[in-house]
């Protein structure tokens, strides 16, 4: 190849105007591009059509037929959409879905606010910065199992948190074993180390706010708390709409403190989609409603990630 | 007003911080005297009496955890390995070659995803069982390897490589694989380092995905060996603490050792 620059434009085509033999140059460019492109992302695509598309078609396909008699003499048969009118008529899987929505419109709003406020702090001027960020990060890198672990453990009827509460005067708590607090104490479970890794996401964008905004809201006598609301807040919008979808996503799949801690019980109430299709499909042993209900999870997925690749997509401009 | 604020931190960090220091004492504590010593609450409801290491030799010893913390270490180094070699070509595709398709292809890629994994374990597990490839090593890497916001960072971060390095290297006779690994990656240091990191926090705390492809012990990896111990009945709250601790800590030493370059961009990209 010559080593003469060629004046083309940024799709690797031959500028308008140039001469017929730098055109064919173009597109013989044109076409090594393509090539390059094939070669680089063959192994992506590929991961993603196994990984990702095969095992949801798959599941959409096993949704069409359901199982005839018992045992080895189970038989296959068509049965149409048959298994999602059963899901959808089915009361206790409305209840599910209907405890997923309220579970994720409690959990998220509320690690977001209180990631929020904690990254608001820790942007303070204040003694040791650093070492009280690192302290609410900290639990963070913690997996999901070491929570569930430590929580189950100090939630017990005769762990530290009932102890403490008794110091207060308050009764021992059932917490995982009350249909009441169930839900609740796995949010904590989740919380725990969900507000700290949230708020590097924050602290980051609260960083990147322009500092002189703030002088001059001050300089106009805005006080603290209307400066956060009317300046923050809206200077804030892309990073928290972004952690809020994420949170979402993470938290609609949320199944080791469920199935580590809880089994889906009591009486059902942290019995949530994930755990859901878990459970239809191993435990009682009904892999085709099992898979209509993984359809149902992977299709609010998708509209849930689309709003986020939207989001993320605003930032390309 | 500092000084108010210091405070306030203070006690936010005691709140976050005391329960992992809990747990790090318990594994310290001999036995159950964990629970035994919470009633009377006092100190030595936190601190132990008596101090011992029995925990951490009962776990690698008797209860071998050492050979799932080996499966979980290796899975995830690979993941990263493989996942960066994947990801890193596709992103330079999708930053500067042009070609037709190539938003569809993008759009693609980042969607699928970006949609949680754990959506699609339970039929990914049954393709996967039906090509015998259920207890492998294999099965528990594969998954680990795509990651839509990996992909998603780099190609932002290559997009800001001035077009003109790559242009002098394509006159200089440089083969695409050569720019993208000596010219793209080294000045995207930071990006690869955090990208790496995406795919080894899925990794290490993956769970959903090992507990339906391995059903041997010798192939499990520490997060599962760990739960099904906390869910066996005949279990001791001071081993159960330190299995706790030792797979928390591997990702707090990576984090720690790789704070310096650790910048979360994604909610800030573009900003600047």
């Amino acid at each position: 190849m010559e080593k003469v620059p060629v004046k083309t434009n940024r799709a690797g085509e031959a500028a308008p105007g140039a001469s017929p033999s730098k055109r064919t140059r173009g597109s013989r460019m044109a076409r090594s591009q393509l090539r390059t492109a094939v070669i680089f992302l063959a192994p992506a695509v590929l991961a993603i059509a196994l990984l990702r598309l095969l095992p949801f078609g798959e599941a959409v396909w096993d949704t069409l037929f359901k199982s005839e008699g018992f045992g080895v003499l189970a038989e296959e048969k068509f049965a149409g959409l048959e298994n999602y009118v059963t899901l959808f008529t089915d009361v206790s899987f409305l209840q599910t879905l209907g405890r997923t929505v309220v579970f994720n419109l409690i959990i998220n709003p509320l690690q977001i606010a209180l990631a929020m406020a904690v990254s608001v702090l820790m942007t303070r001027k204040m003694f040791g910065r650093g070492l009280w960020r690192t302290a609410v990060f900290l639990p963070s890198t913690i997996p999901l199992v070491g929570s569930s672990v430590a929580w189950g453990i100090a939630l017990r009827p005769d762990g530290p948190v009932n102890a403490l509460l008794g110091l207060f005067g308050i009764g021992s708590q059932p917490f995982f074993t009350s249909s009441h607090q169930a839900l609740a104490s796995i949010i904590l479970v989740a919380s725990w180390i969900g507000i700290g890794h949230w708020m590097i996401f924050l602290i980051g964008g609260l960083n990147s706010v322009n500092q002189e905004l703030y002088e001059a809201a001050s300089i106009d006598g805005a006080n603290g708390w209307r400066t956060f609301w009317s300046l923050t807040v809206p200077l804030m919008r892309r990073p928290l709409l972004f952690v809020l979808v994420a949170d979402t996503v993470a938290n609609f799949v949320l199944f080791v403190p469920m199935q580590m801690l809880t089994n889906g019980g009591p009486e059902n109430s942290t019995t949530v989609l994930m755990f859901d299709v878990y459970q239809r499909t191993y435990t009682f042993s009904e892999p085709h409603i099992g898979a209509a209900a993984t359809v149902v999870l992977t299709v609010i997925m998708i509209i849930i990630v689309s709003i986020q690749f939207r989001l993320l997509g605003e930032r390309d401009k | 007003m500092t000084v108010l604020l210091t405070i306030l931190a203070v006690a936010v960090s005691v709140l976050f911080v005391l329960p992992a220091v809990w747990m790090l004492f318990g594994s310290l504590a001999p036995g159950n005297s964990v629970i035994s010593n919470v009633s009377p609450l006092s100190w030595h409801t936190l601190i132990p009496r008596k101090w011992t290491l029995s925990n951490y030799r009962e776990l690698f010893g008797a209860l071998g955890f050492l050979r799932p913390m080996f499966n979980s270490l290796f899975v995830t180094f690979a993941s990263v390995a493989i996942g960066l070699a994947l990801s890193a070509p596709a992103a330079y595709a999708l930053a500067v070659v042009r070609f037709r398709g190539r938003e569809v292809i993008f759009s693609l890629l980042v969607i699928g995803f970006m949609i949680p994994f754990e959506a699609i374990a339970i039929p990914l597990a049954h393709v996967f069982t039906d090509w015998n490839l259920d207890n492998t090593y294999v099965a528990l890497i594969l998954p680990g390897i795509g990651n839509g916001l990996a992909i998603f960072n780099m190609r932002q971060s290559f997009l800001g490589v001035p077009a003109s390095l790559r242009e002098a290297a394509v006159i200089d006779g440089a083969s695409d694989f050569r720019i993208l690994s000596r010219i793209y990656i080294p000045l995207n240091g930071t990006t690869m380092i955090n990208s790496g990191l995406l795919i080894f926090m899925g990794q290490w705390t993956a769970y959903l995905w090992p507990l339906l492809i391995v059903s041997s012990d010798s192939k499990q990896i520490a997060a599962v060996a760990l739960a099904r111990t906390y869910t066996s009945s005949l279990f001791d709250f001071g081993q159960l603490f330190a299995a706790a601790l030792v797979i928390s800590i591997v990702p707090a030493v990576v984090l720690f050792v790789l704070q310096r370059h650790f910048s979360i961009s994604i909610a800030t990209s573009g900003e600047r």
